[in-house]
C-alpha cells in the first residue's frame, strides 16, 4: 500500500509522498527528533486506508491510563480471548504484578508496558507503535524487543523510532524520514547495507546491521551470516541481527589480522571510500558488507585503497545481537 | 438604617411565624430543582461528551443550540413550555399546566444546555493524549463517553453545580408554567417575587437566605465529592 500524506497546517511541514507500507510486514519509520514521525503515525492511525480510528491498534508516545485498575486498562476494548493474550504479554513485558494497582498511580514505564501489551493483543489489521522502547531501560530493551518482535511477526505494523535497536529488531521494511520527507525506503538490509542518500547515512549513524542465525552459549552469542561469524552481546537463538557502529570497526593491514584480542577479526576487500565529515567511511566486503568509519590519518598509515585487502576487527562488546 | 434592621428582624421572625409554609415551599423547590437537575445532567452530560468527541451531521447545529440555550432567558423557555402544554396546545391533554410536572419540564430545558455546555468544555479541554487514547481504543460509543466523563470529572462536577444553580435561581420559567399557587407550585424564587411585590420583605429575605444556604450546601458537597477523586490526575 502506498500513501501520499501532507499535513501542512500544524507547523510540522510533513510532506510524505509514496510511503510504502507492505501488508504483513513491519515497517519501521526511522528518523531524528523533529522529523515528523509522531505526526505521521498519528495521521496513519486515523487514515481510512488502514481502517480508520478505532480499527487500528495504536500505541501513543505517551499512552494514557484511565481511572481504574491496571487490569481494567489492560483489557479496554478487548474481548475475552484478546484480554487473555494481553495478560500473557503483560507478564512477558514485566508488568503482570501491577494489575491490581490503580493505573494512574503507576510509573511512566509501567503505563507504557501496559499500553504496549494491550495494543499488541488488539486484533486489529494494523498495529501502530510510536517509540515503543522510549521509556524502557536500555538493559531491558533487547529482551522486550524480542517480545514485541514475536507479537508482530507476520502482522501489518508501522513503528516509528529514533532508536537503531528498534530498527534492528523489528524492521522488515525501513523508511528513513527527515524534516517531514522520506529520504529513503526499502527492504531493511538494502537500506542499511547501501544507503544511497547521504542524509540517510548520517541519520543511521553509519551503523552496521547484519542479518543471520544466532546461537548462544555461556553468555556469548554468535551470529552466522553466510560464512561470516559475528560474536556479540545477547542471548538469542534463531533469526537475528547484529548491530554495531561504524566507529567500532577498526581496520589494519591484512597480514597482521590475528594478533588482537578481538573476538571478531576478518579479512576483506575494500569496496569504496567516501568522506563523511571528519571521518572516512570505508565499505569492506568480508562476505557481508561492513562499514568502518576511520580517521584520514589512520587511512594514510594503512595505505588502504579501493580493491585492497584489509584486516577488519570489532570488539564483541560493541556488538548487540537482537532476535527478529 | 432603621428600616433595614427592622426588615432583617422580620426575616428571622418569619422563620417562626411562617415555618410550616416556608418548609413546604423549600420542599417543593428542592424537589422540582433537584429532579430537573438530575434529568438535565443525565441528558446534558453525555450530550456534552458527544459534542466534544464526535463530529457528525448536525453536530454544529446542536452545538449552537447548546450555546444559545446556556444563555436563553428562563421566561422564554417558560413561555415555550406553557404553549406546548396549554390546554389547546399539542400536549394539552396531559393537563400539566400549573403543576410541578410542568415546572420540572421547563427547568430540564434550562438545565440541559448548561450541563452539556460545561461538560463539552471540560472534555474538550482534556490533554490531547487522553482524547487520542479514547479515540484510538476500539470501544463502543457509550464506553468512550464514560471514560471521557470520568477523566473530566472535576469539570463535570462543575457542570452539575452550574445546572443546579441555573434552575434553582430562576424565577421566570417556574412562574409562567407553575403559576405560583400556594401549596401547589410556589417555590422560593416565586415566593420572593410575590412577597416583595406586597412589601412583605421579611418573608422575602428569609426565603432568600434559604436559597443562599441551599446553594452553599450543594457547592460544598459537590466540591467534596470530586476532590478526593481528583488526586492522581
Amino acid at each position: 500500500m502506498t500513501f501520499d500524506i501532507k499535513v501542512p497546517n500544524d507547523g510540522s511541514r510533513l510532506d510524505v509522498t509514496g510511503l510504502e507500507l507492505p501488508p504483513g510486514m513491519t515497517t519501521v519509520i526511522f528518523g531524528p527528533n523533529g522529523a515528523g514521525k509522531t505526526t505521521l503515525i498519528g495521521f496513519l492511525s486515523r487514515h481510512e486506508g488502514l481502517g480508520g480510528p478505532g480499527m487500528t491498534a495504536y500505541l501513543q508516545q505517551r499512552p494514557h491510563m484511565f481511572r481504574g485498575t491496571a487490569g481494567f486498562n489492560l483489557g479496554l476494548g478487548l474481548d475475552a480471548e484478546a484480554a487473555g493474550w494481553a495478560r500473557q504479554l503483560a507478564e512477558r513485558l514485566g508488568v503482570a504484578g501491577s494489575l491490581e494497582q490503580e493505573a494512574p498511580s503507576l510509573s511512566g514505564g509501567e503505563k507504557h508496558r501496559l499500553a504496549l501489551a494491550r495494543v499488541l493483543a488488539t486484533p486489529a489489521d494494523w498495529v501502530l507503535l510510536d517509540e515503543p522502547m522510549a521509556p524502557i531501560d536500555f538493559a531491558e530493551r533487547t529482551d522486550l524487543l524480542a517480545v514485541v518482535a514475536g507479537a508482530l511477526g507476520g502482522r501489518s505494523a508501522v513503528v516509528v523510532t529514533h532508536d537503531i535497536n528498534v530498527v534492528a529488531a523489528l524492521a522488515d521494511h525501513l523508511v528513513i524520514l527527515d524534516r517531514g520527507r522520506i529520504v529513503e525506503q526499502g527492504e531493511v538490509s538494502r537500506v542499511m547495507g547501501s544507503p544511497t542518500a547521504v542524509r540517510s547515512a548520517e541519520i543511521l549513524g553509519k551503523a552496521n546491521l547484519i542479518g543471520g542465525i544466532a546461537e548462544s552459549s555461556q553468555g556469548i552469542c554468535v551470529l552466522k551470516a553466510g560464512d561470516v561469524r559475528i560474536t556479540g552481546m545477547g542471548s538469542v537463538e534463531g533469526p537475528a541481527r547484529a548491530l554495531f557502529g561504524a566507529e567500532a570497526v577498526t581496520l589494519r593491514l591484512s597480514r597482521a589480522g590475528h594478533d588482537l584480542s578481538n573476538r571478531n577479526t576478518w579479512v576483506g576487500r575494500v569496496e569504496s571510500l567516501s568522506r563523511r565529515g571528519q571521518l572516512v567511511e570505508v565499505v569492506v566486503d568480508i562476505g557481508v558488507r561492513i562499514v568502518a568509519a576511520v580517521t584520514p590519518g589512520a587511512l594514510m598509515d594503512l595505505g588502504v585503497e579501493a580493491g585492497a585487502d584489509v584486516g577488519v576487527a570489532v570488539k564483541a562488546s560493541a556488538v548487540t545481537i537482537v532476535s527478529t | 438604617m432603621e428600616f433595614l434592621g427592622e426588615v432583617v428582624g422580620d426575616a428571622f421572625a418569619a422563620f417562626s411565624d411562617f415555618g410550616p409554609e416556608l418548609l413546604e415551599v423549600i420542599g417543593l423547590t428542592l424537589l422540582v430543582s433537584g429532579f430537573s437537575t438530575v434529568l438535565g445532567v443525565v441528558i446534558g452530560v453525555p450530550l456534552g461528551a458527544l459534542l466534544a468527541l464526535e463530529r457528525f451531521r448536525g453536530s454544529g447545529v446542536l452545538r449552537t443550540f447548546v450555546n444559545v440555550g446556556m444563555g436563553v432567558p428562563p421566561v422564554l423557555v417558560g413561555l415555550g413550555v406553557l404553549l406546548l402544554f396549554w390546554n389547546a396546545g399539542p400536549f394539552g391533554a396531559l393537563g400539566l399546566v400549573f403543576t410541578p410536572g410542568a415546572m420540572v419540564i421547563a427547568q430540564v430545558f434550562l438545565a440541559i444546555p448548561v450541563a452539556a455546555g460545561v461538560t463539552r468544555g471540560a472534555v474538550g479541554g482534556l490533554a490531547p493524549e487522553v482524547i487520542g487514547e479514547i479515540k484510538a481504543l476500539n470501544l463502543p460509543a457509550t464506553m468512550r463517553y464514560r471514560l471521557a466523563i470520568g477523566e473530566a470529572r472535576a469539570g463535570v462536577g462543575a457542570a452539575v453545580v452550574a445546572a443546579f444553580g441555573r434552575v434553582i435561581s430562576e424565577v421566570g420559567a417556574v412562574l409562567i408554567v407553575g403559576g405560583n399557587i400556594l401549596g401547589e407550585t410556589r417555590v422560593l424564587t416565586t415566593l420572593i417575587v410575590q412577597e416583595a411585590r406586597q412589601a412583605r420583605f421579611g418573608i422575602a429575605i428569609a426565603a432568600g437566605m434559604v436559597l443562599l444556604v441551599i446553594s452553599l450546601i450543594v457547592n460544598v458537597s459537590l466540591g467534596r465529592l470530586h476532590r478526593p477523586l481528583g488526586v492522581g490526575l
